[in-house]
């Protein structure tokens, strides 16, 4: 279960109103690389990790991404306040008005609505550990490409902040998917889609083996 | 199964001892600041510093610094999922979870609650719904 904490991971207080910039950073919610894919992706791959430590990573991460989706929307939410419709009209987000008037509403730069067809879950650990470290290297980018899309320093912060975050995570990542690939090169670890293959028994036996530590 | 992961000898795993990719840390405040506790894995963007948080009153102060605290210990949370062993990281991961308890009980009698399963929830009208929402920028630093 989760818990609400009623504060920001990160603080957010942006003095400026700047449409075309909220336009452009309601990708990271609801566009391909954004946190909304980030934490459904990991948060629905956690299930069928092979062992605890994928179990626990992936669902920490997956955690810690709810948080980011809080402040991107929060940074959308506050460079939209107070917009007339005049301004809104002028920096494209007359079609969004229509729909949503100022709510929230989770879609790439361009208005496309968020879609579960950006992530995916194959059962298969290196498979998925992949998509989430490409999926950390691609966020990345777009907190660069946003970056460089503004000079509003309230803005710049949060971004650098988040950016940084996805290179921890993608290291994490990293770490977790080359230990199973040693467990698999060592015929530790079954990468096959069935469960009977990948449940805890496997690994305990693997870790009381006396060759665990020289082998990692 | 963690029974077979626990080291309690202060030693290191082989694996950890021969890493070239040790873990650096950076102070809770730097940490905070940067995104990344870990000074090994930081990489700046251009030449960009990361913004520099400055509280203007004690709400402000007492939030930033539990702000702190927690990323500290979910930083080193995130570190600990992947290495079980490691007895001195595990202290200091609650080192900064029991920081972040404090800071957040004393900022929580004096400037309203923030956890939803917190033991001031005791007011009426009821005081989970009182106070600013973290997304209205005046609450935040």
């Amino acid at each position: 279960m989760f818990s609400y904490k009623k504060r920001l991971q990160y603080p957010i207080n942006i003095k400026k109103k700047d449409l075309r910039l909220a336009k452009y950073l309601v990708t990271q919610y609801g566009g391909s690389n954004g946190e909304l894919a980030a934490a459904l992706r990991y948060l629905n791959q956690r299930y069928t990790m092979p062992d605890n430590r994928g179990k626990a990573l992936l669902t920490d991460i997956g955690t810690e991404e709810l948080s980011h989706i809080e402040m991107i929307s929060t940074m959308i939410y506050q460079l939209m306040k107070g917009a007339t419709l005049d301004e809104l009209k002028e920096a494209g987000l007359d079609t969004h008005y229509a729909e949503h008037n100022k709510a929230l509403f989770p879609t790439d730069a361009n208005g496309v609505p968020f879609s579960v067809a950006y992530f995916a879950t194959t059962g298969d650990p290196l498979a998925d550990i992949s998509e989430d470290m490409a999926a950390e290297q691609k966020a990345r980018a777009v907190y660069e490409n946003l970056i460089d899309l503004t000079d509003d320093p309230d803005v710049i912060g949060p971004l650098l902040w988040l950016r940084q975050r996805e290179i921890v995570h993608f290291n994490r990542f990293k770490e977790l998917f080359e230990y199973y690939e040693k467990m698999l090169k060592n015929g530790k670890l079954k990468n096959n889609n069935n469960m009977n293959n990948m449940d805890n028994s496997i690994i305990e036996g693997f870790m009381m083996n006396n060759n665990f530590m020289n082998n990692m | 199964m963690y029974n077979y992961y626990l080291n309690n000898n202060l030693y290191r795993s082989n694996s950890d001892f021969y890493r070239n990719d040790m873990p650096k840390l950076f102070s809770p405040e730097v940490g905070y600041d940067n995104g990344n506790m870990f000074s090994n894995l930081y990489d700046p963007y251009k030449n960009y510093k990361p913004e520099n948080l400055k509280p203007k009153n004690d709400r402000e102060r007492l939030l930033l610094d539990l702000s702190r605290a927690s990323f500290a210990a979910h930083e080193l949370k995130l570190y600990l999922d992947l290495n079980p062993n490691d007895n001195s990281m595990l202290t200091l991961f609650n080192d900064y979870r029991n920081k972040m308890n404090e800071l957040t009980n004393e900022y929580e009698s004096k400037y309203g609650v923030l956890n939803s399963n917190s033991n001031n929830l005791n007011q009426t009208p009821f005081n989970w719904e009182e106070g600013i929402w973290p997304w209205e920028a005046k609450f935040n630093v």
